[in-house]
């Protein structure tokens, strides 16, 4: 990630929005919250410019640089074509600081998760992932490689105190196979990674 | 990133319950983070600004605060009852230039909920993140104590990304400062405060 030009966030900030999460939730509910973070990671993708690439490289190359949407946020390291894995969830700071300075996360981030997990699909461990997957679902339409959109599904994701949520065993071997990683390989990233995921043509 | 998505939530937020909706609902939050810090307790202003200094009080949360020591705030009997607080750099500045880098520029709402808050409620936001914070800072206060009286917090000056200032008329005569010293200060810092015991009777109160 180009760390001079995309300076850290200040935590608080990120403190204040999980507090104003928690505020929309106890007015919303779980499932009104959950809506609300589905439509903000679907505004934030639509106000990010489209992108064109010419060719699968190229395209490597500039989410390993930090340079496409999709790498903005977060560091991407493609593990192979179509296998991306992100090492430290752009969460954790803010989550860090808030068990620090504020206390224990409110319970109502995990409601959330879990309302997105039987809406939706079953991959969220915190309500942060509905943002994470929602953005990178919205942000992988609005980028052209070869002239093809691109389709994010996600594969794993494993929260900053290690919880992981898998993609659903029945689909899991098929994921995989497109994403040319074993079983094996997938419990290797996960020990040292946020997210493992999976892109390719639509 | 939720730094960045925070504006898109606003500008869905602005949507169904107005910008007023948005000040209210930050300064609810405010409360709510405030009443979750927990009370500190000092024994008198040099221990309450060394912890400042080491970033260990409740106000610290917002980042690097420095206690302007040279600026003391006293009472009726030449008594220190406060001090002026000031941050280099304001907490949403890292936000705005990540918008800028990532999405190409700040949304509009931003400025929309600022301007709804310096019409109806303070002139001194040139933020929405400022309508939070002042809230909290005011609440924070009210938990702390030094030498056993709880503080009260005035915001007193900001200076925004884009350079504009603003220097609340209604704090500085609550606690007597000129307008220029602070107007000096802002060509330092992003964001000046004033603490002071609740309940001191300032020099030049009637």
């Amino acid at each position: 990630m180009p760390e001079a030009r995309f300076p850290e966030s200040n935590p608080f900030v990120e403190i204040a929005t999980h507090l104003f999460l928690e505020d929309l939730a106890a007015k919303v509910g779980v499932h009104g919250l959950n809506n609300y973070l589905v439509s903000l990671a679907k505004n934030l993708a639509a106000s990010m410019p489209l992108e064109e690439y010419g060719g699968w490289d190229e395209f490597l190359a500039a989410l390993r640089d930090g340079l496409s949407i999709l790498s903005t946020f977060e560091e991407v390291r493609p593990v192979t074509d179509r296998c991306m894995a992100t090492p430290r969830s752009p969460f954790e700071r803010g989550w860090r600081e808030y068990a620090k300075r504020v206390g224990a996360f409110s319970p109502v981030h995990r409601e959330a998760a879990v309302t997105y997990n039987l809406k939706v699909r079953p991959i969220a461990v915190t309500s942060l992932h509905i943002v994470l997957h929602t953005f990178r679902e919205a942000a992988a339409t609005r980028v052209r490689v070869g002239g093809k959109a691109l389709r994010y599904t996600p594969i794993a994701t494993v929260w900053v105190d290690g919880e992981r949520q898998v993609a659903a065993d029945k689909d899991l071997d098929e994921l995989l196979r497109r994403s040319g990683i074993s079983r094996t390989k997938l419990g290797m990233l996960l020990r040292a990674h946020a997210d493992v995921w999976l892109l390719e043509p639509a | 990133m939720l730094d960045v998505a925070l504006a898109s939530l606003i500008e869905d937020m602005i949507e169904k319950a107005g910008a007023d909706g948005v000040v209210e609902f930050w300064q609810r939050v405010g409360d709510k983070l405030a009443g979750r810090m927990g009370k500190e307790a000092y024994l008198g202003w040099t221990s309450f600004n060394v912890a400042v200094r080491e970033g260990r009080t409740a106000f610290s949360i917002e980042g690097e605060v420095t206690p302007l020591t040279d600026m003391a705030i006293t009472d009726v009997d030449g008594d220190v009852v406060g001090y002026l607080y000031a941050m280099r750099q304001c907490c949403y500045i890292p936000t705005i230039l990540r918008t800028r880098y990532s999405v190409g520029q700040m949304s509009p709402a931003d400025r929309a909920v600022a301007e709804e808050y310096n019409e109806n409620v303070h002139n001194i936001a040139v933020c929405n993140f400022c309508v939070f914070h002042e809230r909290f800072r005011e609440e924070i206060a009210k938990n702390v104590t030094v030498s056993g009286n709880p503080l009260a917090c005035y915001l007193l000056a900001t200076r925004g990304w884009s350079g504009e200032t603003k220097i609340s008329a209604q704090n500085l005569a609550k606690i007597n400062i000129n307008e220029e010293h602070v107007r000096a200060l802002l060509r330092n810092y992003e964001c000046v405060y004033a603490l002071v015991m609740r309940g001191a009777r300032l020099k030049g109160e009637s």
